[in-house]
């Protein structure tokens, strides 16, 4: 026993070193580790070896006591979930973030000037308490927006967690006992029968006819065939594991538990998953980048001014007034909200052309892709055999692949094409599920396998009914495809009354039916098989597997009805009749094609300048040939191999640098050192992983994020989730993607069509320009609302617009407005350009921030202006009497201040003048924001060439800014506490001439940045 | 990603910096050449002098609208804005308390009714012309010397024993204060149809069984004569000096705090604005020790 327990700990120490090394706090080291090929040698070892090592015993399991100390030591059969971060931590989080925490300094300083007022005199008013509450509301409630947003991008254990078999077969105590899964240990003996979960990682002991569904974790579709025996080096490939939380299918084994919990394959994904860090968004580091320059801008206007205030002797606690003003008119507060919206609203769009998005910054990630890692079955191809090339009477023909099959336009008027269609229809075991009558051809479910079905599908679409011709030449005989004989044959009578002898058809690897044929069939005639026409054959035989189609040989051969006769008893077993020197009819090839829409889609990617790199499980040859099919592999680049096949010299002696493409298998990538992989990656501009595994996925996904590139993957199976969980986004396949996939995915691709992607990339970019345009549009506005108190503290003016009313400006009339921007249609055709460079094409760049500050919203500032003075002027104080007016104007005692006519003036008849030019400021901005919103519809282009109907988002935003302050103005003028009133009719259109110079500069702007392109004003007015 | 992930340190920044105020490569300064510079500043230069010249076009437009001797819209001023002299203001609003066996309590006081009047002496007034009807004093044109109008006198002597010539400390010294009510100006503004506006004055919580405020107005009657209306505005008559009334509150309870109203009476000056204490109305607190 002993000795037993200190084997088990030795083992434990050197195969879990990996896993202990998580805890460390080196998260690189970690990575490396699990990155690693996972280190499992139990599939090596005997059964007598395996017993020892778990010290156990295959009849009769371990003890009871011994299980409880083993499940002790090992914790339970579970996966742990990650920690997680408080709900409650989260939401606290997304209160300090962004602008939050500038509002929270201004909310606190508005109490603190209350405290400081209350100090001075009690009866003080209330109005700061008020703002601060309002701040902090304006705070909470975006919080909870944001919250609730990120609430819903949803937990990647929980799928894992689903996955946990409930209840296993257990052999204890020499006792068959049924006990949760959660309570194995490693060393029990457990039996599965089909149907059931693997409840662990299990070496396999005995098996009868077991086949496990293992897609789940390594993306293999088919049903893999379980034995006790050992078949392969990697402990992923070998036949007598079973992997824990994938299924049994059909057929029992009996299997020892070699690993529990988080140390089983799944569970070390699991934690590779959820290890992996997300990464920031594109889109989130530009929105940081902004929300830095804003608040940068804010807090040092907001500083100086505060200097200035304080040393133009104004008292501290109006200095803290000014300096929450400013800080407000700076913030764009509803900007971010605004800008969740408007990826939303792209989200929605996409999820209408099959990309559905569950991360809402990835909307904008996808349009600043650079590198795509697609992965080639059903993604890109249609994930279906099709017949795509046949080979007659020396000939090749193609055969159309396209999704539908419809069109078949090879010339089927040979005599040999008659031979080889019957053939392939009757040596044929795959059949129609009844009741397909009305279903397409192409969509119809078959029984058979793969091959088989393509076959069928292809003749039936050629041919009518094959079942009819099947009846019609009834089947005598058949012996089934083997992977001993390589080949199928069966028997019939044939559908000619007239001729009684017996065909026989046979189909196979094409090498092992031309050993059996001594003829061949061209044009219809049998001639001898010479010499040169076996070597036709293996030219095309050649031709068409290179590329990477799947071939087989027809050959058929008519009985002598007088050895024959009608009553002839065919035994398959025996085999009493010939398979030999038959008639070779012609060759066969099948390929899963590449989805038709897929080479346009590639061909879209190159134009937008982003690398399409293929990564599949899959032969390198098929996947090079589908790589140049679909134009991943453009059609006049080589390999290596390929120039120094033209040229007959050795592989090593090729220049590296003329070869563009490059293939390159998972063995080779195994040996690569990562500034090897570095070179690869940027001296090749077409690339194709073959028979990669899925750990190698999240090397090459690291590899291009290496150099700067924005890289999406796509993927299905559990395996996939570390790279998809690694990329900049993940895409998983909607139909064939495993839950883990789609959970570890920013986005789900509905229809599994790489073409999808691409209308992706498209929104993408053009949420990008839009969320630009938004941006600008919002900070136009800023300088207007900023101005005023500088003008306030230095000219001395009764205040022009009130912080109140700037919150109702950003939050009210603004929103819809910069939400309708993103219904704008792209201004250029956005796929020809290359994909925004992620460090020096920002969201908000310095021409952006100049050109709306310091250009429109410097006219919209003099623009309300002007509105605010004619207001003070026809009431009767004239712009004259206001400067430096301020101080007597606020003052609640002087009660009989003195216009520019002589009048006096309360103090409360000043206040609501006061009032009065507030809302006259904001009307002057909100007119002015018309024509800003209208400027912003384009960045380049003429207002006219883009349309100004086109998008009538716009208008209804238009409409919404004039109602909202109409109400405002005209609805809510007698609420005292919103500082609105009533404003005559007239001065709603002061600043319509602004409006239209505003209008009139952008054109000339554009107009210069179009007929000057690169000059200076290019450089300094394009942002 | 991993170069997204490393942090500067803080002498990279430092170098970053310094690279961006002078890139000795490129001979960029703050990420322009000089001459870049100079030709960017050239452009806002030339930017904002014609933004500032549309600007001053445009108050320059408003000042050719406006009317030089009546504003445009008088929308705040309905009604006008009393006012109480003299002015002392506690936390919240009008609070005047006084000791009358302490003078240097009202002294102060008294000062400052004396500095109000000052602009009602003789020598202030003398370019006004003495007005006797009790009728509105509309003036159609401007017949004043240098194209103005004529303003009424109105002199502090008018205030009797309220006018600080009889009696310099205004009746702070025996317990029975003058205040002196003014009525704000508002251009074209004519307070009552036919019958003078008249100050009123009361304790504002009178209780039923306590005596009524005693005051003594002066000019008697306590109104402001019609002939001081209508206000043409200060270019039409820069002389004008607003009528007062002065109330002379006579049996104010010592050694108590009372609120005192004193309303204009007339029939366009409402006094029920619940937002603005001093329209039609002025309020004040008194208190009197002895």
């Amino acid at each position: 026993m002993k000795h037993i327990e200190q084997t088990d700990k030795g083992n434990g120490k050197e195969k879990y070193r990996g896993l202990k090394n998580c805890f460390e706090p080196k998260k690189n080291h970690r990575k490396e580790e699990l990155k690693k090929e996972l280190d499992l040698d139990d599939h090596k070892l005997s059964i007598k070896e395996l017993e020892k090592k778990y010290g156990t015993n295959i009849i009769t399991g371990l003890s009871s006591a011994q299980a409880a100390e083993l499940l002790a030591r090992n914790g339970p059969n579970a996966l742990t979930p990650p920690k997680e971060t408080p709900e409650i931590i989260k939401f606290f989080k997304q209160m300090v973030g962004g602008f939050s925490i500038l509002l929270w300094i201004g909310a606190i300083l508005c109490w603190i000037a209350y405290g400081i007022q209350y100090s001075m005199n009690t009866s003080s008013s209330l109005d700061n308490v008020y703002l601060g509450c309002v701040l902090a509301l304006v705070i909470i409630l975006t919080g909870i927006f944001a919250y609730y947003q990120e609430a819903k991008s949803t937990n990647i254990m929980a799928t894992f967690n689903k996955m946990i078999p409930q209840q296993a077969l257990v052999i204890r105590d020499s006792e068959k006992k049924t006990i949760p899964a959660e309570q194995l240990v490693v060393g029990d003996i457990v039996e599965i029968r089909g149907g059931d979960q693997i409840p662990a990682d299990i070496r396999l002991l005995s098996v009868q006819g077991c086949k496990v569904d293992n897609s789940s974790l390594t993306g293999e579709s088919e049903p893999q065939p379980r034995s006790s025996e050992f078949t392969h080096d990697s402990p992923l490939e070998t036949k007598n594991i079973g992997f824990y939380s994938t299924t049994c299918l059909e057929g029992t084994a009996t299997g020892m538990v070699i690993n529990t919990g988080d140390r089983t394959i799944i569970g070390q994904i699991a934690s590779l998953a959820s290890g992996v860090g997300n990464e920031k968004t594109p889109i989130a580091i530009e929105i940081q980048h902004f929300v830095h320059i804003v608040a940068g801008v804010a807090v040092s206007i907001g500083i100086l001014f505060f200097i200035t205030a304080v040393s133009l002797k104004y008292q501290v606690l109006d200095s803290i007034i000014f300096l929450i003003g400013i800080i407000v008119a700076n913030v764009p507060e509803g900007l971010l909200a605004t800008v969740t919206v408007t990826l939303s609203l792209t989200a929605k769009r996409m999820a209408k052309k099959n990309c559905l998005v569950k991360n809402l910054e990835a909307v904008e990630t996808l349009g600043s892709t650079s590198i795509i890692c697609s992965d080639k079955t059903g993604t890109l191809t249609q994930n279906r055999m099709t017949v795509a090339h046949l080979w007659f009477d020396n000939q090749i023909f193609i055969a159309d692949t396209s999704e539908d099959n419809s069109n078949q336009v090879f010339d089927q008027s040979s005599g040999t094409w008659a031979s080889l269609s019957k053939i392939i229809t009757l040596c044929n075991r795959a059949e129609f599920r009844p009741g397909q009558e009305s279903v397409p051809i192409m969509k119809r479910v078959v029984a058979g396998d793969a091959s088989e079905t393509a076959l069928l599908k292809f003749s039936e679409v050629i041919l009518g009914d094959v079942m009819e011709i099947r009846k019609r030449n009834h089947k005598v005989a058949e012996i089934p495809f083997n992977s001993t004989n390589k080949f199928q044959l069966s028997i019939h009578k044939t559908d000619d009354p007239n001729d009684k002898r017996f065909l026989m058809v046979m189909k196979g690897a094409p090498e092992r039916i031309l050993e059996k044929c001594s003829t061949i069939m061209v044009n219809g005639q049998e001639q001898p098989l010479d010499k040169n026409t076996a070597e036709a054959f293996h030219t095309a035989y050649m031709e068409l597997g290179g590329q990477g189609e799947r071939v087989l040989g027809f050959c058929h051969l008519y009985l002598p009805a007088d050895e024959f006769p009608e009553t002839y008893t065919f035994d398959v077993d025996t085999m009493n009749f010939p398979t030999s020197n038959l008639c070779f009819v012609g060759l066969l090839s099948m390929i899963d094609p590449p989805r038709s829409t897929v080479p346009d889609a590639v061909t879209k990617c190159r134009s937008a300048g982003i690398k399409v790199i293929m990564v599949t499980g899959d032969h390198p040859i098929t996947a090079k040939a589908i790589a140049k099919s679909v134009g991943i592999i453009s059609a006049n680049s080589e390999t290596v191999e390929d120039i120094a096949k033209r040229l007959h010299i050795a592989v090593e002696q090729v220049n590296k640098r003329d070869a563009k493409a490059a293939v390159v298998t998972g063995m080779e990538l195994k040996d690569m050192s990562p500034e090897q992989l570095d070179e690869l990656l940027t001296n090749y501009p077409e690339i194709v992983f073959a028979r990669t595994s899925p750990q190698q996925k999240l090397i090459i996904v690291e590899g291009c994020q290496m150099q700067n590139a924005v890289v999406a993957v796509t993927g299905d199976g559990v395996n996939d989730s570390p790279a998809l969980k690694k990329a900049d986004i993940g895409i998983a396949m909607g139909i064939t993607g495993s839950d883990a996939a789609k959970n570890a995915a920013d986005m789900i691709l509905l229809d599994d069509n790489f073409a999808s992607i691409v209308t992706g990339v498209e929104e993408g970019r053009l949420i990008f320009d839009n969320l630009k345009k938004t941006i600008a549009y919002t900070l136009t506005k800023n300088i207007a609302e900023l101005c005023p108190f500088l003008i306030y503290i230095t000219v001395g003016l009764p205040l022009p617009i009130g912080t109140i009313t700037i919150l109702f400006i950003d939050l009210g009339t603004d929103i819809i407005p910069s939400i309708a921007l993103a219904y704008e249609k792209a201004e250029s055709d956005i796929m020809n350009r290359k994909p925004r460079h992620k460090k020096k094409d920002r969201l908000v760049n310095e021409q952006l921030a100049m050109y709306s500050y310091l250009h429109i919203g410097l006219m919209q500032a003099v623009g309300a202006f002007v509105v605010y003075f004619t207001v003070y002027a026809q009431e009767g104080f004239k712009p004259s009497a206001l400067i430096n007016i301020r101080v007597e104007w606020e003052n609640s005692n002087v009660n009989d201040l003195e216009d520019s006519y002589g009048q006096q003036w309360t103090w409360y008849q000043r206040k609501y003048l006061e009032w009065m030019g507030y809302t006259a400021f904001f009307v002057g901005i909100m007119v002015q924001q018309i024509a800003d919103l209208i400027i912003r519809k384009t960045r380049r282009n003429s207002i006219f060439q883009q349309g100004l109907f086109r998008n009538k988002v716009i208008w209804v935003g238009i409409a919404s800014q004039i109602i909202i302050a109409l109400i405002l103005s005209y609805g809510l003028g007698s609420v005292t506490a919103l500082s609105f009133t009533m404003l005559r009719p007239q001065y709603w259109f002061v600043a319509v001439p602004f409006a239209i110079l505003i209008w009139v500069y952008d054109e000339v702007r554009k107009l210069f940045i179009r007929l000057y392109p690169g000059s200076w004003w290019d450089k300094n007015m394009y942002y | 990603m991993a170069a997204l992930q490393e942090k500067k340190s803080c002498s990279q920044r430092m170098e970053e910096f310094q690279h961006y105020c002078w890139n000795p490569d490129t001979g960029q300064m703050l990420g322009r050449t000089l001459s870049r510079w100079v030709w960017i500043s050239l452009y806002y230069a030339a930017f904002y002098v014609v933004m500032t010249g549309v600007f001053a076009l445009c108050i320059y437009t408003l000042m050719c609208t406006l009317d030089p001797y009546t504003p445009d819209y008088q929308d705040q001023l309905k009604s006008p804005g009393v006012t109480l002299r003299p002015d002392v203001y506690g936390e919240k609003g009008l609070d005047i308390s006084y000791n009358v066996s302490d003078n240097r309590t009202w002294v102060g006081l008294v000062h400052t009714l004396h500095d109000f009047l000052a602009g009602y002496s003789p020598a202030s007034q003398e370019d006004s012309i003495n007005c006797t009807s009790e009728k509105y004093f509309f003036q159609e044109s401007f017949q004043a010397p240098n194209h103005t109008k004529f303003s009424c006198k109105f002199m502090a002597d008018m205030l009797q024993n309220c006018s600080g010539l009889t009696d310099p400390n205004f009746g702070f010294a025996e317990g029975k204060p003058c205040f002196i009510i003014k009525m704000n100006r508002i251009v074209n503004f004519l307070p009552s149809n036919s019958t003078a506006p008249g100050v009123d004055c009361t304790f504002l919580d009178q209780h039923k069984d306590a005596r009524p405020l005693q005051v003594e107005y002066y000019p008697p009657n306590g109104t402001f004569s019609l002939h001081y209306f209508p206000y043409y505005g200060k270019k039409a008559q820069p002389h004008y000096h607003n009528p007062l009334v002065a109330a002379k509150l006579l049996n104010v309870p010592r050694n108590t705090e009372v609120l005192i109203v004193c309303k204009i009476l007339a029939d366009h000056v409402t006094f029920d604005n619940p937002h603005d204490p001093f329209e039609g109305k002025v309020e004040f607190k008194l208190n009197i020790q002895q």
